[in-house]
């Protein structure tokens, strides 16, 4: 059967032609709910590109890791390796010594890797960019220069242009605060992009430097293929120390990522949400269209032309928009993606694993999802009114009237459709206990339910509007009849900026909420007058510690009474890595700690005595109690601790475990401190008291001395620039609703410009054609401002109460705050203004006898 | 022949119902001009869509040749329409996105004739009614007679069997609506296509062979109109169109 008359296509091709604005609109709208996936798309995965291909650069070909805990290994461990394989013919693993951790080299991060030139030449991992390229043809001469001078680095020439650095040239590495003097000493081709991030020196090099002497970060392991290489791995699983762990180098990559997981769905949540608006907004584009040719359509299936021929044209013109703006998107995204992937990239680094984000990564399926996602989300959205059009019967005396009959019929469904959703959304959170997708599906529920409602809503508040004017002003009257006998017009774009509207108002009360009680909680927790901590990139990162000499000058200088002191590591757990704060807390910290579960008489007693005090995150994490047991890898080996109490903290969405410092101490060997709670003596002014201290450390390690208040400002900040991301997404899915608001009012502008000519025609004057289309545009922002308002409020519930509580374990009471509904009112006001421009100035200005005569 | 057996339909008005065709009957021999009259609101244009099959009757048959359109389910009506039906209306309901000659070239190429084919057989048509010379102009841009010629080109395209024309020159002045219907007539008849106008113009109605009043939901047969001749004698002379 042929497809539909060569004409047909022309027909409907001229007419998005014609109305080039509302084209225009349509397209900006997808264009940027595809843009939004892409870019959300891009930035996550430019930071999980970096990570891998950091992790690839620095493990090479290995097989498995074996690490330590923060201590490392004993590096006698190493030399013990040789004699576990038995001498025979069969291949044997092959075994390379690292040493690494995390410096800053002008501002910039870089992996310092101290690796053994000829352990590792035969595992071709780092260091075998160094003797295959490192020194182009490497001589005797270089290969003395590495081992022999101090501080002898090399780096990939890339990072050193970008650096500004030549070979020869002295630079300056920062390590945990601690300046060392370094000199590059050759460059290294980067094989791989991961590389550009590495600086490599001697093993014992990055020992001193790093405080590890006499340690190793990790050991890399080539394992032989088959019988032999089993065997091998059996006989070293069997010969390895106690507190050591050996690992598939592979899962590295995952264990870690799979850290973000809680902040990539939400990222991805948001960017879902600024499609679902410019669904609907596609839907009411598509609408709009088939609305203007109802007549059209109307003749051309009286002519003869079948209901498929009517809804193959409309499909296509909905394809060809999704094409067109999913292309678009995708190129938007590209250009909005390259600055998110610094704000996630600066979140990832503050809250999860450090990352030095060189290249924007644009993954292939990116661009088939987003085109998909453009091109189904315009065919799902166009297939009602493309149903509708192609099912109508082929009457010409289908006028306004009997559509708009229609529009209100459907409006009035919709809300037992938004009680449904409604209702399903609170089924789902009750018998959904910790799945953070479904608190996710029943959050889009709620705000389908929103969009189902508004049209109603819009319509009984303009009904009741205009008989509050009756007897008033009947021009008011006739602008908010108009309001409400519109539905068909204006219902879906007012749907759309009220569905915007809600999760902006849910997200910001969360936020803001969040942010509160962050406040409360660095009030409650930070008690000391003065915090000193090592610098440095990451949490939990060994190399950040105090000097122990320029920790006896501070905690000698006059002033300082009091002090509690902190060691923050990552160690291995029964349940992977876990964040542990060991923690010598002064008599006034204790109370800084708000225990929500436990025996508070018991607590304190049982932590000194080597239990663990679990922050809420965690232990929802990993479905603990007091009383419950958790297995840590100490320097001797797994070692069951005693579950004493859970407590408040918004630290990270992994949460961390506390133990006692001097506990840490025994069982791990580490006497390092990462940072220090000073408590001055009365009368005694922080101000006045940092100078001192920095002069205490004497320039021997630039450490970071703050008070408290410049470090809850400081927390504060960081938490902000966690929420920008949301913010612009936030924003963004509300531009888009603006967009949809000003391309519905143009299509009812164009349908109703007749009834405005009347108007004008019997008196009315320009300003009062313009004020009367602005009112009505306000009055529209104004109900879907309204109907957003309760919702946003539930939204907000779901999001403190529900989602993050999955997502991260936390407990967030909830604040309401003027902003949020400012924030709302702004978007709403300006949307409706913005929307209402052009159509108002068209009503005070346009030909009045033309408009009258066009049938 | 179009026969039309004991139609009824209703639309309900608030809580009663209004019965606009009530066991309505009918035939209209092949070729003949039928003029249907009727006051506004008698269901002239409800009996043009049932006889179209654009609408359906409540109860009743309209059968035009060997076919029953009211029978027919949706498809199938709708190829009959494209395929043995012409319309004419009121308002033209040309095609605003399309000329002069794709509003008439699409009614050819929905019935398969497409290419050169069509072009041609459009232009002529186009000639034929007086528009030779605008086949690309945009129909915005023609006068009211103007596009109902196109709309009458349009209808008559793929030589249908019969014309519908729904009160075809009730937007033109006198003098227009004059070149309309002759050019409705001597098109139709030229063609030996049935044609059935409904008006409300006694002037219009006393040009068809026959008249049906639409009264009370029935249509009864009016006097005879004056000869055919004479009508068209008396067009010429105030239109000097021929």
């Amino acid at each position: 059967m042929p497809g539909p008359a060569p004409t047909l296509w022309a027909a409907s091709l001229r007419h998005f032609l014609r109305q080039p604005a509302q084209l225009a609109l349509a397209l900006v709208a997808l264009a940027a709910g595809v843009a939004t996936i892409v870019a959300v798309n891009i930035a996550t995965a430019s930071s999980r590109r970096a990570l891998e291909l950091s992790l690839r650069a620095v493990n090479g070909p290995a097989t498995q890791v074996i690490t330590g805990g923060p201590q490392g290994l004993d590096e006698a461990f190493y030399v013990r390796l040789f004699t576990l394989a038995p001498l025979s013919s069969e291949p044997q693993p092959e075994y390379a010594p690292v040493v690494s951790g995390y410096v800053t080299v002008r501002n910039r991060v870089m992996q310092l890797i101290g690796v053994d030139p000829f352990a590792n030449s035969a595992l071709e991992g780092p260091s075998d960019a160094m003797t295959a390229g490192a020194f182009g043809d490497a001589t005797l001469a270089q290969l003395r220069r590495w081992l022999l001078e101090p501080g002898a680095v090399v780096m990939a020439a890339g990072a050193a242009r970008q650096l500004g650095l030549r070979v020869g040239e002295p630079l300056t590495v920062d390590i945990g605060g601690v300046k060392q003097r370094a000199t590059l000493i050759g460059l290294m081709n980067a094989a791989q992009a991961g590389d550009a991030t590495l600086m490599l020196t001697d093993i014992a090099q990055a020992q001193e430097w790093l405080g590890l002497s006499g340690h190793l970060t990790r050991i890399d392991v080539r394992m032989p293929r088959g019988p032999a290489g089993r065997a091998a791995l059996a006989e070293l699983r069997r010969g390895l120390p106690a507190g050591a762990q050996l690992d598939p180098a592979a899962g590295q990559v995952q264990q870690t990522l799979d850290m973000t997981q809680a902040f990539s769905t939400n990222l991805t949540a948001m960017s879902l949400l600024a499609l679902l608006v410019s669904a609907l907004l596609i839907y009411g584009a598509i609408s709009f269209t088939v609305i203007q040719r109802r007549r059209n359509i109307a003749v051309l299936r009286a002519i003869g032309a079948t209901r498929r021929e009517i809804l193959t044209i409309v499909l296509t013109e909905a394809a060809a928009l999704g094409v067109a703006g999913a292309g678009l998107g995708v190129l938007l995204g590209l250009a909005v993606g390259h600055g998110l992937v610094r704000l996630v990239s600066q979140t990832v680094n503050d809250l999860y694993y450090v990352v030095a984000v060189q290249q924007v990564a644009l993954p292939a399926g990116t661009v088939i999802t987003a085109l998909a996602a453009g091109l189904g989300t315009a065919l799902v959205a166009s297939l009602l009114p493309a149903l509708e059009a192609a099912g109508a019967a082929p009457q010409l005396g289908l006028r306004r009237s009997v559509l708009e009959g229609r529009a209100t019929l459907v409006a009035g469904r919709l809300s037992w459709l938004s009680l449904a959703f409604a209702l399903a959304a609170g089924g789902l959170i009750a018998v959904s206990h910790r799945s953070v997708f479904a608190g996710f599906t029943a959050l889009f529920l709620l705000l389908l339910s929103v969009a189902a409602l508004t049209p109603s809503v819009l319509r009984a508040l303009a009904r009741l509007a205009s008989r509050a004017l009756s007897g008033i002003s009947s021009v008011g009257r006739l602008a908010l009849e108009d309001v409400a006998a519109s539905l068909s017009r204006t219902g879906v774009a007012v749907a759309a900026l009220g569905m915007a509207i809600a999760a902006m108002i849910g997200v910001s009360i969360m936020v803001e909420s969040f942010r509160v009680s962050l406040r409360h909680w660095l009030t409650d927790t930070m008690r000391a007058d003065i915090y000193v901590a090592a610098p440095g990139p990451g949490v939990g990162r060994p190399e950040r510690r105090i000097e122990p000499g320029v920790l006896g000058a501070l905690l000698a200088t006059p002033g300082v009474a009091d002090h509690s002191a902190s060691r923050s590591v990552v160690v291995r757990s029964s349940h992977g890595d876990i964040a542990l704060d060991a923690l010598l807390l002064a008599p006034g910290s204790y109370a800084g700690v708000d225990v929500t579960a436990g025996d508070p008489r018991t607590v304190w007693t049982a932590y000194a005595h080597g239990a663990l005090l679990l922050s809420d995150s965690l232990a929802w994490r990993l479905r603990l109690r007091p009383g419950a047991r958790l297995s840590l890898i100490t320097a001797s080996g797994p070692r069951e601790f005693p579950i004493a109490a859970i407590y408040h903290e918004y630290g990270s969405g992994l949460g961390s475990a506390m133990m006692s410092l001097e506990v840490y101490r025994r069982l791990w060997r580490d006497d390092s401190i990462t940072a220090v709670g000073l408590y001055l003596a009365p009368g005694i002014d922080a101000a006045g008291e940092i100078p001192r201290l920095q002069a205490a450390a004497g320039g021997r390690q630039a450490l970071l001395i703050r008070s408290n208040a410049d470090i809850r400002a400081m927390s504060l900040d960081i938490f902000d620039r966690t929420f920008i991301i949301t913010r612009v997404l936030y924003w963004l899915a509300g531009g888009i609703a603006a967009i949809g608001l000003v391309s519905a009012l143009l299509a009812w502008e164009l349908d109703r410009k007749r009834d405005l000519s009347v108007l004008r025609a019997l008196g009315l004057t320009p300003r009062g054609a313009a004020t009367l289309v602005l009112a009505q545009t306000v009055f529209m922002g104004a109900a879907a401002l309204l109907a957003a308002i309760p919702a946003g409020l539930i939204i907000a519930v779901v999001l403190t109460k529900v989602v993050d509580r999955r997502a991260f374990g936390w407990h967030i009471e909830m604040h309401l705050h003027g902003t949020q509904f400012l924030h709302a009112l702004a978007l709403t006001l300006a949307a409706a203004l913005l929307a209402g421009l052009y159509p108002a100035w068209r009503a005070a200005v346009g030909p009045i006898a033309a408009e009258m005569r066009e049938e | 022949m179009i026969v039309i057996r004991q139609l009824c339909r209703a639309f309900s008005e608030g809580a009663g119902v209004h019965r606009v065709l009530d066991k309505a009957d009918a035939s209209i021999h092949k070729g003949e001009v039928v003029a249907v009259v009727g006051r506004s609101g008698s269901g002239k244009s409800t009996l043009l869509n049932i006889v179209s099959g654009i609408d359906r009757a409540d109860s009743g048959e309209v059968a035009i040749g060997s076919r029953i359109v009211t029978s027919m389910r949706e498809p199938e009506r709708t190829l009959f329409r494209r395929a043995q039906l012409g319309f004419v209306y009121q308002f033209f309901n040309l095609i605003p996105t399309l000329d002069v000659e794709e509003n008439v070239r699409l009614a050819l190429e929905l019935n398969g004739m497409r290419g050169a084919a069509a072009r041609r057989r459009s232009a002529s048509i186009l000639a034929e009614v007086g528009l030779g010379d605008r086949l690309h102009s945009s129909v915005d841009r023609l006068s009211g007679g103007e596009q109902q010629r196109v709309a009458i080109a349009r209808a008559l395209a793929h030589e249908p069997a019969v014309l519908l024309a729904d009160e075809p020159t009730g937007n033109l002045d006198e003098e227009t609506a004059s070149q309309v219907l002759h050019a409705l007539l001597s098109s139709s008849r030229a063609r030996g296509a049935t044609l059935i106008i409904v008006t409300h113009d006694a002037w219009l109605a006393r040009s068809a062979d026959r008249i049906l009043e639409l009264r009370d939901g029935k249509l009864v047969a009016r006097e005879a109109p004056p000869a055919q001749k004479s009508s068209e004698a008396q067009h010429t002379r105030r239109t000097g169109f021929s």
